[in-house]
């Protein structure tokens, strides 16, 4: 059997895509130029067109590497395969692809090839991924050829994932450019390979959110579109199940709970504002831990603020009601006020009706970031909010945020950073078996990459910055940083065993916790105080650890 | 665990009687001491409790007494103080905590587990019940979730991973 010289069509195509991770991509060619070669083609006696060879020229390297993989089969393909007229090129190299996936165990990543059950084999590749599938000792010949057959395909799709990968940055940096046709080609090509690629997990799952938010920003523009206009129903419904999927809202709320909890130690009168009340289900821990504090429970005040519910709905009152209930079950004093705004930077101080007898803490659980910019100024939103409430003089105010860089002014480098770090949150995701239900949760993610990826400007509010930065910006605002303790860590880190996917893991990081999956921190709470005496212009006093 | 249950059952009594016990009254029936039954079943762990909960109907309105359950929750803790029993009667009671929390929070963390984490397991326990509570008051109000299961969803999390 020979081999055609793949490398020779390769040259005469518009570049095989493998190769082009690492170099521009050339040109796309002209009309004219492709019927040159068609007709160059069809005179070595080739019955393929140009605009096919991209094709036939990766299913030629597929094929390369699936007999290289198993050379036990060479004499098999060399007596029983029935083989097709080479000069058709295409059905010629699918058909050889077919007879190396003869035995059942061939995914549906090999289109051509209506191998019986291949969707019962795909679910069998849905455990198997990410991994490798173990191969099992002790296996007889035809076995053992099958297992070849299974470390061929995901060594090609371990492949697939890679260049979606890379196509997908080089998508990314055309729309840097500036060069939407190409961006859009690309476009077309991951997708085309998507279908390849398990999207059920892994790397293909993830990729796909990616480019569908890559193709809205080529399509519909950088304006948001419909993807910010979700009710404020149907984003408490995702965050509900973000919540109950992983740990990382669980973290946020028992971590600042405890901060608290520390720092209203001895005070009879407290008041607590929550940036984001959604269900309110930071609220009943700490409501059991005050009732059951030495010394008995203060007078709890607790403001939620939150969206205004458009049909009539009052859901900050039901909310505060439920909790009203609980506390009266618990006999806590209890009061709640709600603030609807839609903006953060909407709601004034004296609207929260605090009162100067009572000790304030303010609780901002991933709200901050929202009310960044794309350039740093004296009369940005967030200034103006850390100014109010630094007037407010709070005893403690908690930040949790996300641990990742994606405020940068860059595309690509932004879009970098998003892939990876929303790719290490899916990988923890999937971890955790027990959820049945974690489509929704993942919705909630998507529509996070959605805004980092596709808008700009104003609709783009998913800014998040590191840990270092906030701490930078703090300070420079007038608070002092508060360390966490160790009961904080304790209970993090115990909150983290119960939990069945064993790669989350709690950082302490000069006073602030973080969490993240196999030591890619993901999220940071942190806990601040004001400065009662700094004026909000000149740094705050070194007696603090530098930022 | 099983012999309190012949005890009870059969006569405790002198050696020389067994051979004549048909005709006698028995001597010590344990259900007839209600108190010393109590304080017995006190001491059981979770498992031997709801054996003996299946032996008879007194043992087992006995076994549903929340007070027992309490003992399984702080056993290995120092007697908390008194307002912890109101809260958790106000929640839903210690049966529930320990099954619904406790139980599972201590076997996760059975295998990191230190010796002065006890009191703080039970402190998680307790706000993860919390959790559960307020759900749970939600859940007429609740938005589309199925709500047919008997563990409500905040607890998930704690549920042994079913594998289908």
């Amino acid at each position: 059997m020979v081999l055609y010289d793949s490398t020779a069509l390769a040259g005469n195509s518009s570049g095989s895509s493998s190769s082009s991770s690492s170099k521009p991509p050339p040109p796309p060619l002209q009309p004219q130029q492709q019927q040159e070669i068609d007709g160059l083609l069809a005179g070595a006696g080739y019955k393929v067109r140009s605009s096919e060879l991209r094709k036939v020229a990766q299913r030629l390297e597929r094929l390369e590497t699936a007999m290289v993989n198993s050379p036990a089969d060479f004499s098999q393909l060399a007596s029983d395969t029935i083989h097709y007229n080479p000069s058709d090129l295409a059905s010629w190299v699918d058909s050889l692809l077919s007879e190396f996936a003869q035995p059942p165990t061939c995914p549906s990543e090999f289109v051509m090839d209506p191998v019986t059950n291949q969707t019962v084999v795909n679910d069998a590749w849905t455990t198997t991924e990410p991994n490798m599938p173990q191969v099992h000792q002790n296996i007889s010949y035809e076995q053992q050829s099958l297992n070849n057959q299974l470390t061929v395909v995901t060594a090609m799709e371990e492949d697939s994932g890679i260049r979606l990968v890379h196509m997908l940055m080089t998508c990314a940096e055309c729309i840097q450019r500036g060069d939407f046709p190409l961006a859009t080609s690309f476009l077309e090509d991951m997708q085309g390979l998507l279908t390849r690629v398990n999207t059920v997990c892994g790397i293909g799952k993830v990729a796909g959110h990616f480019i569908d938010a890559l193709g809205r920003r080529i399509f519909q523009g950088i304006g948001g579109g419909s993807i910010n206009g979700g009710s404020a129903y149907e984003n408490e419904i995702l965050y509900h199940h973000f919540y109950e999927a992983c740990p990382y809202l669980k973290f946020a709320h028992f971590t600042a709970n405890q901060a608290i909890l520390e720092a209203f130690d001895g005070h009879d009168c407290v008041h607590v504002v929550d940036f984001n009340l959604m269900h309110g289900l930071q609220w009943p821990a700490l409501i059991q831990a005050l009732a059951l504090r030495p010394g008995g429970p203060p007078l709890l005040r607790l403001t939620g603020i939150g969206p205004p519910s458009p049909d009539g709905r009052d859901s900050l009152r039901e909310i505060g009601l439920r909790l009203a209930e609980l506390a009266r079950s618990v006999n806590v004093r209890f009061a709640f006020r709600g603030v609807a705004a839609s903006r953060l930077e909407d709601v004034k101080p004296w609207m929260l009706e605090v009162n100067p007898k009572e000790s304030v803490a303010v609780n901002s659980i991933m709200q901050l970031h929202r009310l960044l910019g794309s350039e740093p100024n004296r009369n940005s939103p967030v200034e103006t909010v850390l100014s109010w409430i630094r007037s407010l003089n709070p005893k403690i105010m908690t930040v949790v945020e996300q641990e990742a860089n994606h405020n940068q002014p860059g595309f690509l480098d932004r879009f970098t950073e998003a892939l990876h770090y929303y790719s290490t949150m899916f990988d923890s995701l999937e971890a955790c078996t027990v959820q049945p239900d974690k489509a929704l949760a993942e919705i909630y993610i998507q529509r996070e990459i959605t805004n980092v990826v596709s808008c700009e400007g104003s609709a783009r509010v998913e800014r998040h910055e590191p840990l270092a930065r906030w701490r930078t910006r703090l300070s420079g605002a007038g608070f002092r940083p508060l360390h966490l303790g160790s009961n904080a860590y304790k209970q993090a880190s115990m909150l983290l065993t119960l939990f069945s996917a064993e790669g989350y893991s709690v950082e302490e990081n000069d006073g602030c916790l973080t969490l993240g999956w196999h030591s890619r921190p993901l999220i940071a709470a942190s806990a601040w105080q004001a400065l009662s005496d700094a004026p909000a212009e000149f740094p705050a006093p070194d007696t603090h650890r530098p930022s | 665990m099983v012999q309190y249950h012949h005890r009870g059952c059969h006569r405790q009594g002198n050696h020389e009687t067994v051979g004549e016990n048909k005709e006698k009254r028995p001597k010590f029936f344990i259900n007839d001491h209600v108190d010393i039954l109590i304080e017995i079943l006190k001491r059981l762990d979770c498992r031997s409790l709801c054996v003996a909960a299946s032996v008879c109907r007194l043992w087992c309105t006995i076994a549903r007494n929340d007070s027992l359950w309490e003992n399984l929750c702080f056993r290995h803790v120092s007697p908390p103080p008194t307002s912890v029993r109101s809260v958790v009667l106000a929640l839903g009671g210690y049966k529930r905590l320990y099954m619904g929390c406790v139980r599972p929070v201590r076997s996760r963390l059975g295998r990191a587990r230190r010796a002065s984490w006890a009191r703080d397991e039970v402190q998680l326990s307790l706000s993860l019940f919390c959790v559960d509570y307020y759900e749970r008051l939600g859940g007429s109000n609740s938005n589309g979730r199925v709500v047919g299961e008997s563990s409500p969803s905040s607890l998930m999390f704690l549920c042994k991973p079913v594998n289908v």
